[in-house]
């Protein structure tokens, strides 16, 4: 009983319970479905504000980083794309979904840039918003969806589904929030190597994993030591860091390492398998898809009957 | 001493012995549609590179002579290493097998001409001499006992080459239970030897080390020795499991041959052999051997004096001389146990060449015939078929053991070996007198069997078979005179073999009269008919522990031997050679007897009534009891489960994608939340 | 003292929990919308999820690995995305809708299909549009001008 007690204590100690709970609440009244006697306007009003508040109690997780600029647009990198994931899934309009959803990796592309992919970031708005959800949208057009279909109005078993998605984002968000802080990190390894903090207790960064397990040279080969040793510009920081002990003006020397060609020098030789198998899948998917959309007259059987042509005829171009 | 022992270039490479067969067979099967009338080919060349191997692992033979393939087995403590044996015994079974069965499966090119399956024939006798040498090179009993396995296996598929003949399949299926029958005890020695044997190593030498050094108590040595020979009685056809090997003919002629002379039935012989260093340890199981080898050879030669079927007789013949084997093996006590074990394999030696000879005579007969062979449809073939006629001759003189053939000198040691062991044992000396007299006794009636088969065959007036013969049985019961061209021998009867089964014949008789001629010539170098052959195989791992044994020529024994063997012969002209009255009285006067004889004395009855009827009896009780109790119980415990499928699970099976990823998700879901808690606590 | 890193582990937190809650959305938008191109949507939504998580890691750790899995998860979306497609269009050609619980073949033997009046049921009411509901309808006025005779016309009557 007390196990339970304790339990619910905890679980109802935590801000980010409530910040689900209202994301959940909201959620489930934006999303599409006969809500009794309430009308929609009403229920779709009472979501967005439900949402909003667990939105906001969700940001008060966030910590930004120190510098102004880059906190600024983490808050609304972040709030868009949460924003514009709710909208993609609630909308009624396939049409407004797929421009939701072209937010949400706008602002995931914008979240890459702050975390210093800015290839990635080209990458994801290129093949995102520039292939695929054009793609969607030449398919949405294609089938003429005009939002009124019964079934983009009616959720299937919306309760189900929301208790099982926002139980899955409480977990989430109880394992991410309970991550040690962990003062020390990112004060070097000679820290680390002093006080010998317990791994387990924290998240290390692989490279400080090398304080634990002997310099990269000694044991280490292939894949793990170039995932220890210095590659990006933070590795080329505690490079630089590591000879600050005898040279104090050289603390603040960032070097950096030029993105496309970092990723490209490690994705052509540690991770050259990978890539060998991405390209025989593009051209199987390729192959697949060209298969799959060859129009051939089986496609439907009755097309001989007039009257079902002209039934269906209409969403052909 | 042993480790320092350097293998020589033969016994590093003896693997190839039964390597070369296994892979011509396995050349004949994938090609076998391309080869089609060529499919000897690669069997013949496997088979004389593995005799050319053999020639050269004779002057290897060394007591010491292993070498390790590779490592076959290891699986805890059991070690079983592929590792050849190459000493005196196994060299000389080596040559013996490979030239006889090359020489077979010359003949058989000719024989099995234009059969329908002619390539599976040739892959079947090439996976034959692989196990049969296999075996015979292995040096631990499990590894023997895998290609003794393989031998029993491949008998079953050549004895039911022609399995669309219900009698052919019967036979197939009679061999192969029978031969379980012994597997089974050959098995449970192996067993046994494992749980006792120092380090569990099965190996040859390290068993009969130990059973020398005492190790192994009398009692183990006594039971294994039993089961071992429990196991050859089913390969070697001893009784009480002799059955088999005279319906193993419903094979084509050259199976039979082989498995007469050179491989199957002599694969019990060699394992008891081989086994002499421990089995000579146990002297109750010797008389035993002995006794059960006696009586075997007289029933049998007793039922070969009477059947009309050529073939037959020379099967039963088979039984009868592999009781002498067995009475010679089992005469292996005190200090003449080397004496016997030469004796026992220098008789399979000669044996081999002249049953090979005799049955390969008979197929060519039956191919002459039209597939006839029975001896009541024809007669006086000798102008017809000369080379047949003399090939058979001298098969038959050496099995007659008329001198100076083989078979003379090779009866007449296993004589000496009885006789001397009427001396050496103490408490079984009257065991052997029986069994010495008894050999005698069969002797004359092999003698008289002999001719008579030779003469019914070849002498008096010429005769064909026809349709019409009054002597031809109304229903064809056996099978071989059915005719039904299933291996399509579409020629002329009454016409001699062509060149490719004669050469086989004339060299197999060559032989006989040749291994005659050394043991005449060597007589006076050596001291002895056979010592060139026991100097040989006294290369043999633990025979020179055996006692040596004073052995001289026995006059009286050899001039006995001989004065029957002629009896019989002449015994035989009298009464065969023209047709006269004299044998259908002797079947009045012996009525009984004969009918006895001709019935077999009722052993497959016997065993029918018996063995097989509580067999039969138990199988459809358990039939019962599986359909009715333990199906009925399963299906009842089935049925559960579908019920509540039907009634519950089978709604939640909707065919929505939505519904399952739900499901699934919801299951995660619920797993993540418990692992979270569980986390939320610890701390 | 030796300079900090920016990206410390609260700001990997801030990634991890927006992709964790573009992975929850985008959980609930495949189980509970019934439109086929919705459905795919957010399967590509907790795809990015995951990928801003994994450029987190590799930020934080500070090598390449996790902009590599992001370039694989791409390269993956373009595929299933290509396939996605165009099997709803041969679906969307076979029953001119999208609706998922149209595809239920593979269900039971004797369990009844979801019947499509319950989808109406559950479905939102319509706002009604606002304005005027018809039109006013004039009369014609004036001389009805001559019809040019053309011949062709005239032939086919």
């Amino acid at each position: 009983m007390d196990v339970i007690l304790n339990f619910i204590g905890s679980v109802l100690g935590m801000t980010g319970t409530y910040a689900v709970l209202f994301g959940g609440l909201g959620t489930y009244l934006l999303l599409p479905h006969r809500h009794g006697a309430i009308r929609p306007r009403a229920a779709h009003g009472a979501g967005l504000i439900a949402v909003a508040l667990g939105l906001l109690i969700y940001m008060t997780y966030w910590r930004p980083p120190g510098l102004l600029l880059p906190a600024v647009f983490l808050y609304v990198f972040g709030a868009t794309s949460v924003i514009g994931a709710v909208l993609t899934i609630t909308s009624r309009d396939p049409v407004a979904s797929a421009l939701w959803f072209a937010s949400v990796v706008l602002s995931t592309a914008g979240l890459f840039l702050l975390a210093e992919a800015p290839f990635l970031a080209a990458g994801t708005i290129i093949v995102y918003a520039g292939a695929v959800i054009v793609t969607f949208l030449f398919v949405i057009m294609l089938a003429q969806m005009e939002g009124k279909a019964d079934y983009d109005r009616a959720a299937r078993s919306p309760g189900w589904a929301t208790l099982t998605s926002f139980i899955i984002l409480w977990c989430l968000l109880a394992s991410i929030a309970t991550l040690k802080t962990g003062e020390k990190v990112g004060t070097g390894i000679h820290h680390l190597a002093r006080n010998r903090l317990e791994p387990e207790k924290q998240l290390l960064r692989s490279r400080d994993l090398e304080a634990y397990i002997g310099s990269p040279d000694a044991n280490m080969t292939g894949v793990v030591r170039r995932a220890v040793s210095p590659m990006s510009l933070v590795a080329d920081a505690r490079l630089a860091e590591g000879e600050a002990a005898d040279n104090p003006e050289a603390t603040s020397v960032l070097v950096h390492r030029p993105n496309v060609a970092g990723i490209a020098a490690s994705m052509y030789t540690d991770h050259l398998a990978s890539v060998a198998i991405a390209g025989a899948l593009l051209f199987v998917a390729l192959v697949g898809a060209v298969a799959i959309t060859n129009p051939r007259m089986p496609v439907r059987p009755s097309s001989s009957d007039p009257a079902q042509r002209a039934a269906v005829g209409s969403v052909r171009p | 001493m042993e480790s320092a022992y350097e293998p020589g270039f033969f016994v590093r490479n003896a693997w190839l012995i039964p390597f070369f067969p296994l892979l011509g067979a396995l050349v004949t099967a994938v090609g076998a549609r391309r080869l089609r009338g060529l499919a000897h080919l690669p069997v013949w060349a496997g088979i004389g590179l593995a005799f050319l191997v053999s020639l050269g692992t004779l002057a290897s033979a060394d007591h010491a002579a292993k070498y390790t393939v590779f490592e076959w087995l290891s699986a805890g403590n059991l070690e079983v290493p592929f590792q050849v044996r190459v000493d005196g015994l196994s060299t000389m079974m080596l040559s013996m097998v490979t030239f006889v069965s090359g020489l077979v499966a010359i003949f058989a090119a000719g024989y099995m001409h234009g059969d329908p399956s002619y390539p599976r024939f040739f892959a079947l006798i090439g996976l034959f001499v692989a196990s049969m040498t296999g075996l015979v090179l292995s040096n631990n009993y499990l590894l023997t006992y895998v290609f003794w396995e393989g031998v029993g296996a491949c008998s079953y598929l050549l004895i039911g080459f022609w399995y669309a003949r219900p009698s052919a399949a019967a036979a197939a299926m009679k061999a192969f239970l029978v031969n379980r029958v012994g597997d089974f005890g050959f098995a449970i020695a192996i067993f046994w030897l494992w749980s006792i044997a120092p380090g569990h190593d099965l190996s040859y030498d390290s068993i009969f080390a130990a059973a020398e050094s005492g190790s192994i108590p009398t009692s183990a040595i006594a039971g294994i020795s039993l089961l071992l020979f429990w196991g050859a009685t089913a390969k070697s056809a001893q009784i009480p499991l002799y059955t088999w090997l005279p319906d193993a003919m419903e094979g084509p002629t050259p199976v039979s041959a082989l498995i007469h002379a050179a491989t199957m039935v002599t694969a019990g012989v060699y394992l008891l052999a081989r086994s002499m260093p421990m089995v000579a340890m146990a002297p109750g199981v010797q008389a035993v051997i002995a006794a059960t080898g006696c009586a075997t050879a007289l029933l049998a030669a007793a039922i070969a004096l009477t059947q009309n079927d050529l073939k037959r007789v020379m099967a039963y013949s088979t039984v009868s001389q592999l009781g002498y084997m067995f009475m010679a093996l089992g005469s292996g006590v005190g200090d003449v146990a080397q004496l016997a074990v030469v004796a026992a394999m220098f008789h399979l030696f000669t044996h081999a060449f002249f049953k090979a000879l005799l049955f390969l005579a008979s197929g060519s007969v039956m191919h002459a015939m039209g597939d006839v062979i029975d001896m009541r449809r024809f007669r006086g073939l000798r102008h017809r078929l000369p080379i047949t006629y003399l090939t058979f001759a001298v098969g038959a003189l050496a099995l007659a053991a008329f001198p100076p053939l083989s078979g003379f000198f090779s009866k007449d040691e296993v004589l000496g070996a009885i006789s001397g062991a009427i001396h050496a044992s103490e408490s079984y000396s009257w065991v052997y007198q029986i069994v010495y007299w008894t050999a005698l006794v069969t002797a004359f009636m092999t003698a008289f069997y002999t001719g008579r088969a030779f003469f019914l065959t070849f002498h008096g007036p010429e005769k064909l078979p026809s349709p019409n013969d009054p002597e031809a049985p109304p229903v064809d019961a056996h099978a071989h005179g059915h005719a039904d061209d299933a291996h399509g021998h579409h020629h002329e009867i009454g016409h001699e073999s062509p060149p490719v089964m004669a050469i086989p014949l004339m060299i197999l008789a060559g032989c006989t009269v040749l291994i005659g001629l050394i043991c005449l010539v060597a007589w006076p170098i050596t001291g002895g008919p056979a010592e060139w052959f026991a100097g040989h195989l006294e290369k043999t791992l633990g025979f020179e522990a055996l006692g040596h044994g004073e052995h001289g020529f026995s006059w009286f024994t050899a001039t006995l031997g001989t004065l029957l063997g002629v009896g019989g012969i002449a015994l035989a002209y009298v009464m065969y050679a023209e047709p006269g009255p004299l044998p259908a009285r002797m079947k009045e006067r012996f009525g009984a007897l004969y009918r006895a004889s001709l019935g077999k004395f009722y052993v497959d009855e016997f065993y029918d009534a018996t063995v097989v009827a509580i067999v039969r009896i138990s199988a459809s009780i358990s039939d019962f009891v599986d359909t009715y109790v333990v199906d009925r119980l399963i299906t009842g415990i089935a049925l559960i489960p579908r019920a509540i499928g039907r009634a519950r699970l089978a709604l939640y099976q909707n065919g929505l994608i939505q519904f399952y990823a739900a499901s699934s998700a919801l299951c995660v879901a619920f797993l993540l939340l418990f692992l979270v808690l569980l986390g939320l606590q610890r701390p | 003292m030796p300079p900090t890193d920016i990206f410390t582990l609260e700001v990997l937190r801030d990634y991890l929990l927006i992709g964790a809650a573009l992975f929850a959305l985008g959980i609930l938008g495949f189980l509970s919308r019934r439109n086929l191109i919705v459905m795919f949507l957010s399967a590509e939504m907790m795809l990015q999820g995951v990928a801003l998580t994994l450029v987190g890691f590799g930020r934080y750790h500070g090598n390449w690995t996790g902009q590599i899995l992001t370039i694989m998860i791409l390269t993956v979306a373009a595929c299933e995305a290509s396939i996605a497609l165009a099997l709803i269009v041969i679906l969307y050609n076979r029953r001119s809708s999208l609706d998922v619980t149209l595809w239920q073949e593979i269900r039971e033997a004797g369990v009844p299909a979801t019947p499509a009046s319950l989808i109406s049921e559950e479905a939102e009411p319509v706002d009604a549009a606002p304005g005027p509901e018809s039109y006013p309808h004039l009369t014609p006025a004036g001389v009805e001008p001559a019809h040019p005779v053309e011949p062709w016309i005239e032939r086919r009557s």
